[in-house]
């Protein structure tokens, strides 16, 4: 076992890490309460986003902020336009009828990134922030504002959301639509309208996310795809219900997952944590129903 | 309550595993496609040299009768290359292919035209033998030149023993390298490796820390850094990485710890993901933590030293398999970037080492056809490719041999360029891959020491 001190770098690293995974699984959470579905694209449309916010800097030379912007919109227009088009007709069907759809997204946006942002030739991309360029010591390592932006802004979006979804009118009806579209329509609600801010959303935190990752992770189509999947882990460990709890298991999945890469022996299976965590959280926890639960809280 | 609700519970859970397995499995996967080039009329000789050139070259140059399209009874060659998610080498046959066309509108080889097949895999064992039957009982191609595949020399290589195909490719797995019917113009991912450690040992680094991709193959490549190291009584640490990387941070404190302040860390990473490790060493301030970082091939791209900054000058030291086309002006050159700028609009990445490949092999390829004085068949196609001797590629430290050898490595002598303000430029000459890498010594045992490109 190393020394402690070996440890301390990993634990800034563990915590950007967390801080990744913690971005895409509160927004994969936030969209599930809202409308029910598991929106595996949330990856993909901020893959998309950044990347053409990468053309819109590199290429045709536009601000920063501009393509920032044109990255979060993007995702959001995305985001939205699927929501709108495919949102109704999905909503009567099972969850994982839901997922898989979301799982076609992936692929369609997958292929045409692929496309238009080929790897011939070996091309590789990169999406800086400005962020980037100030950077303080802690643990022998340096900490740029990017991490700390990205760390805080899992904090902010966690107890934002949470509170969004508990004390505002339309979060109370997010929820309720979440679990029974039909009878919050009887009650009045406008599901359409509600389901279309629930998409929107859910897209600008996917172009946020997009970004940020972009910047941190990498800027590559299969990357920032299926980093979804890691992010699952931290989804399933607060059953798809609890945006606290997702942010604390991202957070512990980043930690256990870094502080494993200084000792040899598992160094070569620390990319099994989230999925081992999630599988011994499962286990673990009592076996409370997750529809009911939301079902209580509407 | 509870007990009701149970089932949809487990319905969710298993809808997120199946979601997210099948969202794993579909990033192994795409589909495949081929192309076709048909060219002019008849003629020709090539012999791009590497010769200093004073005067701008004309893509014409590529033939012996400029202007005057190819109509004989084409030539089929055909090719084979890796294109799915993340990892795509088409532009190497997209490159000979650009050369071919270039060939074909000025003269083509002896009059012929030459019809080039490009097949694309996904990594799929059954796809790539499928591939190759293709190319063989339906395209009848003569001749296979420009194979860029992961995989494709494991699952072809026998088959193409058993037709009698003599294959110039780039090389990947370790039979394009270790097999009788394969010779690439490229030194692949152990040689090139070992360059890269060997500049590393050269500076005199008290450790090395080995670090790729996790994908098979692996340990066949770590041998030959390996067998470096401990000849030179160094130590060294082999690491392997999941890809893509999602954790560059760890990745990169990982290795600057376990190589210390004089030590060097060695990557073997495709583009992207060597950019992404060596940008977390540059934010998390770890670059002037050991002595010197190093890299294989695929490192050298402007783009890559453009990205990372003057911080690297001098820091990163990346092995090149090829001539370095910004500071080279030879003939070869010239009518390399005239042919792709002329017909290379399919090759998306420009000037590089890919196009830079897939130029050499056609250019063997015709130098080849052209001495074939007889009809173009199977039989004097391969064997006019597999008596190419120590022709002058332009591109390379050595020249080129292909010869009847039970294994070939006839790229084994390279260079070591370094960023510089966003530009790749040479830090050190074509210096001979040492001996002590077994396969290295066993090759140079039944095929000698090529000589030096003039």
């Amino acid at each position: 076992m190393p020394p402690w001190n070996d440890f301390e770098p990993f634990i800034v690293s563990g915590l950007a890490l967390g801080g990744v995974y913690a971005l895409s699984g509160v927004g994969l959470v936030v969209l599930y309460r809202a409308t029910g579905v598991l929106y595996l694209a949330f990856g993909a449309v901020g893959a998309l986003g950044a990347l053409i916010a990468w053309s819109l800097s590199t290429k045709a030379g536009a601000p920063g902020w501009v393509s920032w912007l044109v990255c979060i919109a993007v995702a959001a227009a995305v985001t939205l336009g699927y929501g709108m088009i495919f949102g109704p007709a999905l909503a009567r069907r099972e969850p994982l009828v839901k997922a898989v759809a979301t799982l076609g997204l992936t692929l369609v946006l997958y292929g045409v990134m692929d496309l238009l942002w080929t790897t011939s030739g070996g091309q590789a991309r990169s999406l800086g922030l400005p962020t980037d360029n100030t950077a303080f010591t802690m643990g022998q390592v340096q900490v740029t504002w990017t991490q700390i932006i990205a760390l805080g802004a899992g904090v902010v979006l966690t107890v934002s959301t949470g509170a969004f979804l508990r004390f505002t009118k339309l979060g109370t009806a997010m929820r309720a639509m979440a679990n029974d579209r039909e009878i919050t329509a009887t009650l009045g609600v406008p599901v359409r309208r509600v389901e279309a801010a629930a998409w929107l959303g859910c897209g600008v935190l996917a172009g946020i996310a997009g970004l940020l990752l972009a910047d941190l992770v990498a800027l590559d189509p299969t990357t920032l795809t299926f980093l979804v999947i890691s992010s699952l882990a931290a989804v399933l460990i607060a059953r798809m219900r609890s945006i606290a709890v997702t942010f604390g298991a991202a957070i512990a999945i980043g930690l256990v997952h870094d502080l494993l890469t200084p000792i040899t022996s598992l160094t070569n299976y620390r990319d099994m944590t989230p999925f081992v965590l999630a599988a011994v959280a499962l286990l673990l926890m009592p076996r409370r129903p997750v529809m009911a639960s939301s079902r209580e809280e509407a | 309550m509870s007990q009701l609700h149970a089932p949809r519970a487990r319905r969710t859970f298993l809808l997120a595993a199946g979601a997210a397995i099948a969202l794993a499995a579909a990033g192994c996967s795409s589909s495949g496609s081929g192309s076709t080039s048909t060219g002019g009329t008849p003629t020709g000789t090539s012999t791009s040299a590497g010769t200093p050139s004073t005067a701008s070259v004309s893509a014409s140059q590529c033939g012996t009768k400029p202007g005057q399209t190819a109509t004989g009874t084409p030539i089929a060659l055909g090719a084979i290359a890796t294109n799915q998610p993340g990892t795509s080498f088409t532009d190497i046959p997209n490159m000979a292919k650009a050369y071919f066309d270039c060939v074909n509108a000025n003269g083509g080889v002896n009059g012929h035209p030459i019809k080039y097949y490009i097949e694309t895999e996904q990594t799929n064992p059954a796809q790539i033998a499928a591939d190759a039957r293709q190319l063989v009982q339906t395209d009848h191609v003569l001749g296979i030149v420009g194979n860029t595949s992961i995989i494709e020399c494991s699952v072809d290589s026998s088959y193409w023993q058993k037709l009698g195909y003599y294959v110039i490719d780039s090389g990947i797995a370790p039979e394009c390298y270790s097999t009788p019917n394969s010779a690439a113009v490229n030194m692949g991912p152990r040689y090139s490796s070992d360059g890269a450690v060997q500049y590393a040992l050269s500076q005199h680094v008290s450790k090395i820390v080995f670090d790729q991709s996790r994908v098979p193959g692996t340990d066949y490549i770590a041998a030959g850094p390996a067998a470096l190291a401990k000849a030179a009584n160094t130590p060294i640490v082999q690491l392997t990485e999941t890809v893509p990387i999602t954790d560059a941070n760890s990745v990169a404190i990982k290795e600057v710890d376990d190589a210390g302040p004089n030590g060097a860390v060695v990557l073997n990473f495709t583009p992207p993901e060597a950019l992404i490790i060596l940008q977390a060493a540059q934010k998390l301030g770890l670059e002037n933590r050991v002595k010197l970082w190093g890299c294989s091939t695929p490192c050298n791209t402007d783009f890559l030293a453009a990205t990372l900054g003057p911080k690297w000058n001098g820091k990163l030291f990346v092995n090149a398999e090829l001539t370095p086309p910004d500071s080279t002006n030879t003939t070869a050159m010239s009518l390399y970037k005239a042919i792709l700028k002329q017909y290379g609009a399919s090759v998306q990445g420009g000037i590089g080492s890919f196009s830079q490949m897939g130029f050499t092999e056609a250019e063997i390829a015709v130098h080849a056809l052209e001495s074939i004085t007889g009809p173009y068949t199977v039989k004097s196609v391969n064997a006019a490719f597999k008596a190419v001797s120590n022709f002058n590629t332009g591109m390379l430290c050595q020249l080129w041999t292909y010869g009847s050898y039970p294994m070939h490595i006839p790229n084994n002598n390279d260079y070591t360029v370094t960023p510089d303000n966003g530009k790749m430029t040479t830090a050190q000459g074509c210096t001979n891959i040492s001996s002590v890498d077994p396969q290295i010594a066993q090759y140079r045992g039944v095929a000698g020491t090529a000589p030096m490109a003039p």
